[in-house]
């Protein structure tokens, strides 16, 4: 993969001009030989009369460049004939606009056009968002480029301005500060759970060491407010306290404050190895070398501009197709915004879920587009917020809930795709299978291509689904020219979907799955190569460990694929060691997220290749974002590089808390299920294999009680016991044999009225006493008090006036028999 | 019938009443424990049933001599230890849903025999072993792809105390002896914890029934994420601080340690057998590469990897024990192993020579006999006392029972 992403350099002293291998991949038709966009004409175009072009390259620059901007509301009144130098948009002569504009352009790098840094600095934008008319002007620049023959893209990178890791708090060793501030709040109220008797992280153990310990990784002494302690009661409404989240939120927050306040800013530790520092937005290189298929891109969202209600189409295809954003949505960093699900805000206002809708009106380009084309596809990359929600439109371009052109929605982890054409119903899904798991709650690319070749068809992350679209070959004809495009919900705001969305496309034509996965492969938002410095410990000049790293999303950057790299090409590492390599972030190492601490390479000449360097490792990790891209300032550290060396040691593990004593618990307890039918089996002598017994306890099983605990004793419990105990006590006295055995002498064949009389009942009582109950055990009742209740149940079952039936003596022992095996001195253990 | 309806219902009448009123009596004469007392209590909790008049008498006699673990070891010849008490204090290990409602099978089966048999009580994780049911009583064969064996074994209420013989497992699963884990490689095991998803189940439910630690207990977030496999999401719901601060957690250090089962799965018929009886355990060896993988590894080790790409692409088995360092020190790993190897084998022997291990299995036992966990300092003075009693016996878990059901016999 390595190879795929890595740039290849072009030494140029100080200045490096990395070509990024995604442009190379012409196979796939990247920008550099894409064609034109298809552009409108808008209904403030300007019809040009002069000279014909020159060349290829004018005519490309006129459609590009000059179509677009030479209206009135763009650049059109200024810069044109006779107007404001350059006068790029000359409208009576092509050729000297062309060469105007040549001299504020730079094609090899279109961002960074004097054109495009002059909107940038605030220069007459023509939109409410500066950034949204900087992507679109270089988004014409580079049209323009891509048309022109021999284009190259490149990515400059350059060696960032040197500078040493600056002071910050650290937390200090010993836990007394944290003992004395932050400490007492935890145990007053995270004590219940997060002890060693609960869960982790045990930030509230009865060992003070141990709670530090453990809640180190939770504390951001810089900002306390950005501590996961504040956080979770603040944002997460984590088990607050006097149910007031705010209060709880502001109490942790200034304990953690109090413990900040006790300790003075360190330079990074001394004994450290570590490499110079960077800034993000200072020292990034932009790294985003394009190579994106976006020869037919019709509308375009990548929700660069961050703040305001307006989600800019940024496609450059007139009319913009603007969205207003509106509800619970946020601007997620790194581009992008999240939507979520309807609130009741702190002034009891309901809030709706969060969409952003575009207009009907310039709605109308879809379906000007794409009916013209009879093919599309929709391209985006989100990210489900869970995967439990149902008919939840993550894009839809509808009239209302049933009336629609085209939607793709998610339901639970299916992405499922509704279109209108001439043989496909509005309303009928077509989606992914619910076993495949398709969708996933994590940033995933998802194409929905149609053409009336191959139908419908969904790619996720580069990949088709799989699924075949059962309809016929249609056409879009039909589609309404009166319906909006909403993103995250329905038009009518019932259908919302919960989640993130970092871009948004529609092509006119549908992408090949080439297409796809090349733009799958580029990724989506703003990516930066960084170069640390590390020629200060090792003797090789200009010497870097170069990452690509991007915002991965609100909290976090993403830190990829190091390599290292000397910018002398003269020069080769030689047999140098790197051990431990861990990031550090404003002044120390986060806790979280070392991906390379167990790194361990040697840099040498055989692995290194002037110009490409040497692969450190593929893997990637997030770290926690602190302040911000603009403020975050990180370093490298390293346990050894070359013959600087750091000894890491781990502190000693504070002593395990004694944990809690638990409640008293009974002395006593049931016996289970299988417990009590082997008891059964083995007091009456029967065997559990009987058929009849077998049966009733395969019946009962599971009524049975299935734990000890005596607390837990249930009447269904008693019930099956019951049906187990009448039986046994069945095949016993059935069973001539056992009975004989059991009961000796007790005659079964006497009528019940005269069968019980003292030596019957001696005759049955006792065996069952013996048996059932035990001799001389003071934890079972006394024989007497059982006696007393068998004596005066036979009563009352011989109470039929003389006349009992024939097999009445048989029922009366095998109820004195359940009684006593279905009751607490065979049960109790 | 309604006759017999008749009678049931009076004879259920009958004995409710006197279940109650006998509760109620016996509960109120715990305190008057006597030497006979005592053995009934001690023969209940390890057997499960009340002993016959020659036994308890015997086992009074012992106690009376001041002989109580004797008594325990008479309790332990009644088969109803093996058939119940064990039997299901080792079901709820076999099966995701940790019920106790399960046929018998080859793990419990091969838990039961190694305490029977006295044996160092930690090869359950990691020897050839397995027991099976005595080839004389004519059950159908032990098989790969079903159950018929040990359900047939238990149907026929035969004693598994006198019917379980020990095998090599290698001989009967087709695994090479190399990669024979101990019930981890037992095909009810392999059922539960193999099947379907990425094998990190076996390394949960291994560590909560033989660790007594689940995820919750041992994560930490400070390892090193090094190991985290592709599948799992650095952003779950588009929020990455749930990764930073929980998912980082369990992952960091389960997956270089659940990388040991990298070479096995469970094949099953997803279609016509959705609850894999009918499956069984398959290895890659260094004859199998897998298709998807182009390695040993099988796929299901590769599975979503488009989810974060720069993730861990798992290439052999190898697996590291990162928890030998942070704060699962405490779980006190044996400092005569590496805390790294390849395969199931070496990982059961880290788990099974751990503190954590032994401590597992005595708390477990005591539970099981005691009716409580440990609950207080002089219970967990107890369970101290029986781990070290646990090593210096040979870690025979028998003694471990004797030993619980002594302490809570009664005064």
């Amino acid at each position: 993969m390595m190879t795929t992403h890595r740039p290849s350099i072009i030494p140029l002293r100080s200045l490096l001009a990395l070509i990024a291998a995604a442009f190379l991949l012409s196979a796939c038709e990247g920008e550099s030989t894409e064609s034109l966009p298809n552009t409108s004409a808008s209904a403030s175009s300007v019809n040009y009369t002069g000279p014909a072009p020159e060349n290829d390259d004018v005519q490309a620059f006129k459609l590009a460049v000059w179509d677009n901007l030479a209206t009135q509301d763009k650049c059109g009144a200024c810069h044109n004939a006779g107007g404001q130098s350059p006068t790029f948009v000359n409208e009576q002569d092509i050729n000297i606009a062309y060469a105007q504009a040549r001299t504020v352009v730079n094609l090899d790098a279109p961002s960074q056009s004097e054109m495009v840094s002059k909107v940038a600095g605030g220069h007459n934008c023509w939109t409410s968002s500066t950034a949204a008319c900087v992507d679109i002007l270089t988004t014409y620049l580079t049209n323009w480029a891509g048309g022109a023959a021999g284009s190259v893209k490149t990515v400059e990178l350059r060696a960032p301005a040197e500078k040493d890791p600056g002071a910050t708090l650290t937390f200090p060793a010993s836990s007394g500060d944290f003992e004395s501030t932050v400490y007492p709040v935890l145990t007053t109220y995270c004590s219940d759970c997060h002890t060693e008797n609960g869960q982790t992280p045990y930030i509230a153990s009865s060992n003070g060491a141990t709670a530090y310990e453990q809640a180190q990784s939770r504390i951001n002494l810089e900002t306390p407010s950005a501590s996961r302690l504040v956080q979770r009661l603040r944002a997460d409404f984590h088990n607050c306290w006097d149910d007031d989240c705010d209060l709880s939120a502001d109490t942790m927050q200034m304990a953690i404050e109090d413990f900040a306040g006790l300790q003075s800013p360190q330079t990074v530790d001394s004994d450290l190895v570590v490499s110079k520092a960077l800034n993000l937005a200072e020292d990034g290189l932009l790294a985003n070398s394009g190579g994106r298929y976006e020869n037919n891109i019709i509308a375009l969202y990548e929700f660069k501009a961050g703040e305001g209600q307006t989600a800019f189409d940024t496609s450059g295809v007139s009319p913009a197709l603007d969205l207003t954003l509106s509800g619970n949505t946020e601007w997620v960093g790194g581009w992008g915004i999240a939507l979520g699900g309807a609130y009741q805000n702190e002034q009891n206002f309901m809030v709706p879920a969060g969409k952003a809708q575009g207009s009907t009106a310039s709605s109308q380009k879809l379906h000007t587009f794409l009916t013209a084309s009879g093919e599309y596809s929709l391209e985006a990359w989100v990210a489900p917020g869970n995967i439990t929600q149902e008919d939840a439109r993550i894009v839809t371009y509808s009239g209302s809930a049933t009336t629609r052109n085209l939607t793709l929605s998610q339901s639970l982890q299916r992405y499922e795709v509704l279109h209108r054409s001439t043989s496909s119903d509005e309303n009928t899904p077509f989606g992914t299978q619910d076993a495949d798991m398709l969708l996933q709650a994590t940033l995933q690319h998802v194409v929905v291509n149609y053409s009336p070749g191959t139908g419908r068809q969904i790619f996720i992350n580069g990949e088709p689904s799989g699924d075949i679209d059962p309809d016929s070959a249609g056409l879009l004809s039909e589609w309404d020219d009166s319906f909006a495009l909403v993103l995250g919900n329905e038009t009518d705001g019932n259908s919302p979907w919960e989640g993130t969305i970092r871009m948004v496309a529609f092509h006119n034509r549908a992408l090949t799955p080439e297409q796809i996965q090349t733009n799958f492969e580029v990724g989506v938002g703003q990516k930066f190569y960084m170069l640390f410095g590390v020629s200060h410990l090792i003797n090789v000049p200009e010497s870097y460990i170069v990452f690509e790293v991007s915002q991965f999303d609100s909290y976090s950057y993403r830190f990829t694929s190091p390599f290292f790299i000397s910018l002398d090409n003269t020069v080769e590492p030689s047999n140098i060691r790197l051990t431990g390599m861990r990031l550090g972030v404003n002044g120390k190492e986060p806790a979280v997220g070392q991906a390379w601490a167990n790194l361990d390479v040697t840099l040498n000449a055989d692995d290194y290749e002037p110009g490409t360097g040497q692969l450190l490792s593929p893997l990637g990790t997030i770290i926690a974002l602190e302040e911000g891209p603009e403020t975050d300032e990180f370093f490298l550290t390293f346990d050894q590089l070359g013959s600087e060396t750091y000894a890491r040691s781990e502190p000693a593990l504070p002593p395990a808390a004694t944990p809690a004593d638990l409640p008293p618990s009974s002395d006593i307890g049931l016996k289970t299920f299988d417990e009590i039918n082997d008891t059964m089996a083995s007091l009456t002598g029967v065997d559990k294999t009987q058929t009849d017994v077998y049966n009733t306890y395969v019946t009962v099983k599971q009524q049975l009680p299935t734990v000890e605990t005596i607390e837990g004793f249930l009447s269904s419990h008693q019930m099956a016991i019951t049906q187990m105990a009448i039986q046994y006590c069945d095949v016993l006295v059935s069973d001539i044999g056992l009975r004989t055995t059991f009961f000796p002498g007790f005659n079964f064949s006497e009528s019940a009225d005269t069968a019980f009389d003292a030596t019957g009942r001696s005759q049955v009582i006792d065996p069952l006493l013996d048996r059932f109950v035990g001799e001389n055990l003071g934890t079972q009742p006394a024989d007497a008090d059982i006696e007393t209740e068998l004596n005066s149940l036979i009563d009352n079952l011989t109470s039929c006036g003389g006349s009992c039936d024939a097999g009445r003596t048989e029922t009366i022992v095998k109820a004195s028999c359940a009684a006593v095996l279905g009751s607490a001195t065979t049960l109790v253990q | 019938m309604r006759a017999r309806h008749r009678t049931r219902s009076l004879v259920g009448k009958a004995s409710s009443t006197l279940l109650l009123l006998t509760l109620a009596l016996s509960q109120a004469s715990v305190a008057q424990a006597g030497p006979r007392e005592q053995a009934k209590r001690i023969h209940d909790r390890i057997a499960g049933v009340p002993p016959s008049a020659t036994v308890l008498n015997n086992m009074a006699a012992q106690i009376s001599g001041g002989n109580e673990l004797a008594a325990a070891d008479i309790a332990m010849e009644n088969s109803a230890f093996y058939d119940v008490t064990l039997k299901n204090l080792a079901a709820p290990w076999t099966n995701e849903a940790q019920s106790k409602f399960v046929p018998l099978n080859d793990y419990i089966a091969t838990v039961i025999g190694l305490v029977r048999d006295d044996a160092d009580f930690r090869t359950v994780l990691y020897d050839d072993v397995l027991y099976i049911g005595n080839p004389a009583l004519g059950l159908p064969g032990y098989s790969q792809s079903n159950n018929n064996h040990y359900e047939a074994l238990e149907d026929g209420g035969f004693s598994l105390k006198d019917n379980l013989i020990r095998v090599n497992q290698s001989t009967y699963s087709g695994l090479p002896t190399t990669a024979t884990a101990g019930v981890m490689t037992s095909r009810a095991a392999a059922r539960a914890f193999f099947s379907a998803g990425t094998n990190r189940a076996m390394f949960r439910f291994t560590l909560m029934n033989h660790m007594c630690n689940d995820l919750e207990q041992v994560a930490d977030v400070t390892r090193p994420p090094d190991r985290i496999r592709q599948d799992v999401s650095r952003s779950p719901g588009g929020d990455s601080r749930v990764f930073l601060n929980n998912c980082v957690g369990c992952h960091s250090g389960m997956d270089p340690m659940a990388q040991a089962f990298a070479y096995y799965d469970y094949e099953y018929d997803a279609n016509a057998d959705p609850d894999g009886e009918l499956g069984r355990l398959v290895y890659n060896t260094a004859n199998d590469l897998d298709p998807v993988t182009g390695t040993r590894v099988q796929a299901k080790y590769h599975i979503n990897s488009a989810t974060f790409e720069q993730g861990y692409v798992t290439p052999d088995d190898s697996w590291d024990n990162y928890w030998r360092s942070g704060a699962n020190r405490r779980l006190g790993w044996d400092s005569a192993l590496s805390g790294s190897g390849q395969g199931a084998k070496s990982l059961g022997r880290e788990f099974a020579q751990s503190d954590a291990f032994a401590e597992c299995q005595v708390k477990k036992v005591f539970e099981n006999v005691c009716l409580r966990p440990p609950s207080n300092a002089s219970d967990r003075s107890q369970v101290s006392s029986m781990v070290s009693s646990f090593r210096a016996q040979g870690f025979d878990l028998k003694q471990v029972f004797a030993e619980s059901a002594v302490y809570c016999m009664g005064d």
